[in-house]
């Protein structure tokens, strides 16, 4: 078949290439990090954002978020510390204009036992009258088997990673028991995208506070503003009521709230991890830089050590555009051998770690591959390839034939 | 009046050398004829290769003119020059210079890819051409499988696949033993003979020189002697 003078030339650069193996092969490596790099750590980012979307979207757009802390490095100071909406807090919440219900989400680990087996686990409290409905229709959350525990009958919602890594065979209808006090199981939770939260049991609010000893707070308080009001006007109101509540019982050091929606958690969500992204690129990128400098200290000795062959090729007829063609092509061919590989490497490690987060119990990540980032990992090393060739690539087609049969006679 | 190949007229070549200037050539003209066998002669230094070049279109004068087929060189684009040299002159180089990467059929059709001649027309020539200089049990055979006097016929070969006007040969035979010399200078008279074709040697070997119809001796970058001869049998 005639593929033309531009396949012709492809086959001498894959031949040049070959005949470097070694060298080519190394230059490759390089090539083969940058890319790893980048492909493994986008995908895990993009898998952890859109978990992280995923649950944010399943709780819905019209909720509201009360955590203590004034911003988001409080709030996180807040959570790891343990600090707490009071009982005051919450009954302050709900007192408040155009709130419609108010969800407590306490949470305790204690030991769980199940047919002779005991683990730690995370137990959280609710208040089935108040939070089953928005639980369901709010928050995303469903039963795979069973339903939701009546308030008052001792029964327990497990999450759908405690039949399966947890208490391996427990259904619905079996008993737990907690600090001596027996549970029926009335329902397993459908995934909700968690680790930590496949693997909780969920008590009624009152038998959590008797089994744990948490009398008093929550961490977090989820808010159903009535569909009257203005999202934003309920979040202003929570605010004043919190403020206006703390400033009587402690004056000028109130503690600060924050009260945001589901979309405000989704953009703040998003912003942070569009930060870490670019922060991710830019260092992988270097990586690959590194590797395109490899890409043209390897063509540049390339040009020195061929400057006769490409003497040659000038007296019998070679024209510029075809010298530069042909080392573009070894240049190029070299960021998408390395891309490829790269990429592949990504992907596996990418996949590891997910599969690594499936089996410990603690951490849970998914890796997101999709078509857009294997074409960006193979076009931006395709990209460095051709870059990083180009000015040895232009030396070579601009020698003279003269000086380049000259050279080393 | 047979017609001239190439023409050179009151050609110069400087060089300079830090603050030295140097003339390799120095107001040479010449002109060499259509299908003649002209052999460039003179001690080292004298300015051979200079000329050569400036012969094969390697090389631009800094002053004076090089006409190829009518055209003054000078007056070409890089690339004009290079389809234009690469159609009309065939090099044989006295260090052979095959590409090492290729066989012997990939070193031979290497022209014709640059001028776009078709696969199955550019592999069928060079066999054939390989075949005619004896090395067509050779053909897929690198560089490094073959004799000195095989790899001179391979580079011979491809200095006619793109069945130029002109061969020009420097020091064909410098790295040969006599009898492959022989049969190297034996093909390039046949090229001559058979095909009407120019041919030009730079050689030191008078013996090599006795198969040229015109001698140019050069000598401090100026022609001393442009003689023509009838040839002599070897």
């Amino acid at each position: 078949m005639n593929i033309g003078p531009i396949g012709e030339y492809f086959n001498l650069a894959l031949r040049n290439l070959k005949s470097r193996q070694l060298r080519s092969w190394l230059t490759i490596f390089g090539i083969v990090i940058g890319v790893f790099l980048i492909i493994s750590l986008i995908s895990l980012s993009e898998g952890l954002q859109d978990t992280i979307m995923t649950q944010l979207r399943m709780m819905g757009g019209d909720l509201i978020f009360v955590m203590p802390g004034g911003d988001f490095g409080d709030i996180m100071t807040a959570m790891i510390g343990g600090v707490e909406l009071s009982n005051t807090d919450i009954r302050a919440i709900e007192r408040t204009r155009g709130v419609e219900q108010v969800v407590i989400f306490p949470y305790a680990t204690e030991v769980v036992r199940h047919e002779g087996a005991a683990k730690m686990i995370l137990l959280a409290g609710i208040d089935w009258n108040r939070a089953t409905k928005v639980m369901k229709e709010d928050m995303g959350y469903q039963t795979t088997e069973g339903d939701f525990p009546r308030t008052g009958r001792r029964e327990a919602l497990i999450g759908n990673l405690v039949p399966k890594d947890i208490f391996p065979g427990i259904k619905v209808g079996d008993e737990i028991t907690v600090k001596g006090r027996k549970f029926q199981v009335s329902g397993i939770l459908m995934s909700v995208g968690s680790k930590q939260d496949d693997s909780m049991i969920i008590l009624d609010l009152d038998d959590f506070r008797s089994v744990t000893g948490k009398r008093e707070g929550s961490p977090m308080a989820i808010v159903k503003p009535n569909p009257d009001f203005n999202i934003d006007d309920v979040v202003k109101n929570i605010r004043a009521s919190l403020e206006e509540s703390g400033r009587r019982r402690a004056g000028d050091d109130a503690p600060m709230f924050s009260v945001i929606t589901s979309e405000t958690v989704s953009d703040m969500v998003g912003n942070i991890m569009g930060v870490l992204q670019v922060i991710i690129i830019a260092f992988a990128s270097i990586a690959l830089i590194v590797g395109g400098i490899g890409i043209m200290n390897t063509m540049y000795t390339s040009v020195r050590e061929r400057t006769r062959e490409i003497g040659i090729m000038k007296a019998v007829g070679a024209k510029n555009s075809a010298i530069l063609t042909i080392f573009l092509f070894e240049s190029a061919i070299i960021g998408l051998i390395g891309g490829i590989g790269g990429t592949l490497l990504g992907i596996i490690l990418a996949k590891a770690i997910e599969m690594y987060g499936n089996i410990h119990p603690m951490f849970y990540i998914s890796a997101s591959i999709t078509p857009g980032l294997i074409i960006f990992g193979l076009t931006f090393s395709l990209l460095v390839g051709c870059l990083s060739g180009f000015f040895p690539a232009r030396r070579a087609a601009q020698l003279k034939p003269v000086d380049a049969l000259r050279r080393f006679e | 009046m047979v017609e001239a190949i190439i023409k050179l007229e009151n050609v110069w070549k400087t060089y300079q050398l830090d603050k030295v200037e140097i003339s390799a050539l120095r107001g040479v003209s010449l002109e060499i004829a259509l299908g003649g066998f002209v052999s460039i002669m003179g001690p080292s230094g004298s300015g051979k290769s200079t000329l050569l070049n400036m012969i094969g279109c390697l090389d631009i004068p800094t002053k004076g003119i090089v006409f190829l087929g009518g055209k003054d060189i000078a007056r070409l684009s890089e690339d004009e020059l290079a389809y234009l040299r690469g159609k009309t002159i065939g090099f044989v180089f006295q260090e052979f210079n095959i590409l090492p990467n290729l066989t012997a059929l990939e070193n031979v059709t290497l022209p014709m890819v640059f001028q776009a001649v078709p696969l199955k027309e550019r592999e069928e020539r060079a066999k054939e051409i390989l075949s005619s200089v004896g090395l067509a049990n050779r053909i897929f055979h690198r560089s490094t499988e073959l004799s000195g006097g095989e790899r001179q016929r391979v580079a011979i070969a491809r200095a006619f696949s793109n069945n130029p006007e002109m061969v020009i040969a420097d020091e064909p035979t410098g790295n040969l033993d006599s009898v492959s010399g022989k049969k190297i200078m034996e093909i390039l008279s046949n090229f001559h003979q058979k095909q009407g074709k120019t041919v030009v040697v730079v050689t030191h070997d008078p013996n090599i020189a006795g198969y040229s119809e015109q001698i140019i001796n050069i000598h401090d970058g100026q022609i001393v002697v442009n003689g023509k001869k009838e040839k002599q049998a070897l």
